[in-house]
């Protein structure tokens, strides 16, 4: 395959980026998308050029370190599906690709494709655990736990903070990634003695790190690799409603 | 409590509500204005009526304003920070669930804005039309009261203002087909049960106060609706 790729390019955080093309040929439509930028990597370093930073970590689609906004959708065309494990097959010979990093205020870039996402790790900070009792694990099966609870909260946990909602969001909200780990913390029994505290303390770190808010677009639903649902940002809603009137 | 107060998603809940409270005076004036189908006298009635509420009407119509400046200021405070929320823009991004009423809200917001301020112009204080303004009408019980009636008339048998109406009342829908679905999921109601019935009530709503609203202008043009020597 050949490729025309259009991909951000931006020393730091201070100087000013831009769209740079490169032509790629003897792409393999086997290739991860991540395979095919290291192919060009290697190409830039070859030419005794400054490769293309990109996130990535795990390569199997669990880490959430991928990103990348690629055609105008955050990890790329296929559905539910991370940067790294979409594949060259989904492109067309010759097609011109665009690759540029997440935008938001709150997701600073660090360089070219990479950005900060420390905004997300001081979110969960503020709420992100549960009290546990010291000593011995008690026995799983005392705490009775329904199936459609367990469903839910499981349906949650599997978010991997990559940003891509935020990513999406014409808002930039953050609104689904927050949502996330309050339904996945909270619909559980280990959960409920911070349920309330959790919402106010992680929604109000949000709204300080600079996101948006929330306008019902729901695509950041559509962007999820994961395909959590926007049914958990109702239940945020719900929760900080139900925090704020009546307390913690 | 505090938090609450200066969250993004209380500044929601009172777009929700504010906005809540506009549905229902679309639905109230809609009904009200409806009558112009029962004849100058009914109308003219029913106007006279909503005057002779004196102080109440005042309170009634201050709330509205109340409302009207909660919902707009609102929702310039929220699309500020949306804005800021993304100082740099994406060379190319495509909207992959999104529906054109949900990505432009507050354009279609300012538009109906702009068509408010003209329409109260128009049938409130009389100056974009002042000569079909000062009309009167002798209703049965004898008394003098403006005429309604041959104002809506005279007014919405000039093609431009009933292009103007056409236009505002469609973005009104269209702001709501977004807006009802949303207020739900802003309140917390998210449930399978009930999103369809959600979804299509909203639409349907919407797709009524649409028939409702236009049914007067294409009465007039049809000739359904038409001047009577009721009139002074």
């Amino acid at each position: 395959m050949k490729l025309v790729l259009k991909i951000w390019r931006q020393q730091n955080g201070n100087s000013e980026g831009k769209i740079v093309d490169y032509m790629l040929d003897d792409v393999s439509p086997d290739m991860s998308f991540l395979e095919m930028l290291d192919v060009l990597n290697e190409k830039l370093i070859a030419k005794n050029e400054e490769p293309v930073a990109f996130d990535h970590d795990c390569r199997e689609g669990i880490c959430g370190a991928c990103s990348l906004i690629i055609n105008g959708v955050p990890h790329g065309p296929e559905k539910a599906t991370t940067t790294c494990q979409l594949h060259m097959r989904k492109f067309n010979d010759g097609e011109e690709i665009v690759i540029e990093p997440w935008r938001a205020s709150a997701f600073p870039v660090i360089k070219d494709l990479v950005v900060d996402r420390s905004s997300f790790d001081r979110i969960i900070q503020k709420g992100g655990f549960i009290t546990a009792n010291t000593g011995n694990a008690q026995d799983g099966n005392t705490l009775p736990i329904s199936k459609i609870d367990a469903d839910a909260s499981m349906d949650a946990a599997a978010c991997i903070g990559c940003g891509a909602c935020v990513a999406a969001c014409k808002n930039g909200s953050a609104s689904l990634f927050v949502a996330a780990k309050l339904s996945h913390l909270g619909l559980l029994p280990q959960g409920q003695p911070e349920r309330g505290s959790r919402v106010l303390a992680m929604v109000m770190q949000m709204d300080e790190e600079g996101f948006g808010s929330c306008t019902n677009t729901y695509d950041c639903e559509a962007a999820c690799p994961k395909e959590i649902s926007v049914k958990n940002i109702a239940r945020m809603n719900r929760d900080f409603f139900k925090a704020s009137l009546f307390g913690v | 409590m505090l938090g609450f107060l200066r969250s993004t998603i209380l500044s929601k809940i009172v777009m929700t509500v504010s906005g809540a409270a506009i549905v229902g005076f679309l639905i109230a004036h809609l009904t009200g204005n409806l009558l112009i189908f029962g004849g100058p006298e009914k109308i003219n009635a029913y106007g006279q009526g909503l005057r002779d509420l004196g102080l109440l009407l005042l309170f009634l119509r201050i709330g509205l304003v109340v409302t009207f400046v909660l919902h707009i200021v609102t929702s310039i405070y929220l699309a500020d920070k949306n804005r800021t929320a993304r100082p740099v823009s994406y060379t190319k991004k495509k909207s992959i669930q999104s529906t054109i009423a949900s990505r432009t809200m507050f354009f279609s917001g300012l538009t109906i804005l702009t068509f408010v301020v003209y329409h109260l112009l128009h049938f409130t204080y009389g100056i974009v039309q002042p000569e079909f303004y000062h009309g009167e009408y002798i209703l049965h019980d004898g008394r003098t009261v403006p005429d309604i009636y041959s104002m809506m008339i005279h007014g919405f048998q000039n093609p431009f203002i009933v292009i103007t109406y056409l236009l505002a009342v469609t973005f009104v829908c269209l702001h709501l087909s977004h807006a009802i679905g949303s207020a739900f999921q802003t309140l917390g109601i998210n449930h399978t049960k009930y999103n369809g019935i959600i979804k299509k009530a909203g639409m349907g709503l919407a797709t009524i106060l649409w028939l409702g609203y236009m049914s007067i202008p294409f009465g007039i043009m049809a000739g359904v609706l038409k001047l009577t020597n009721g009139g002074h």
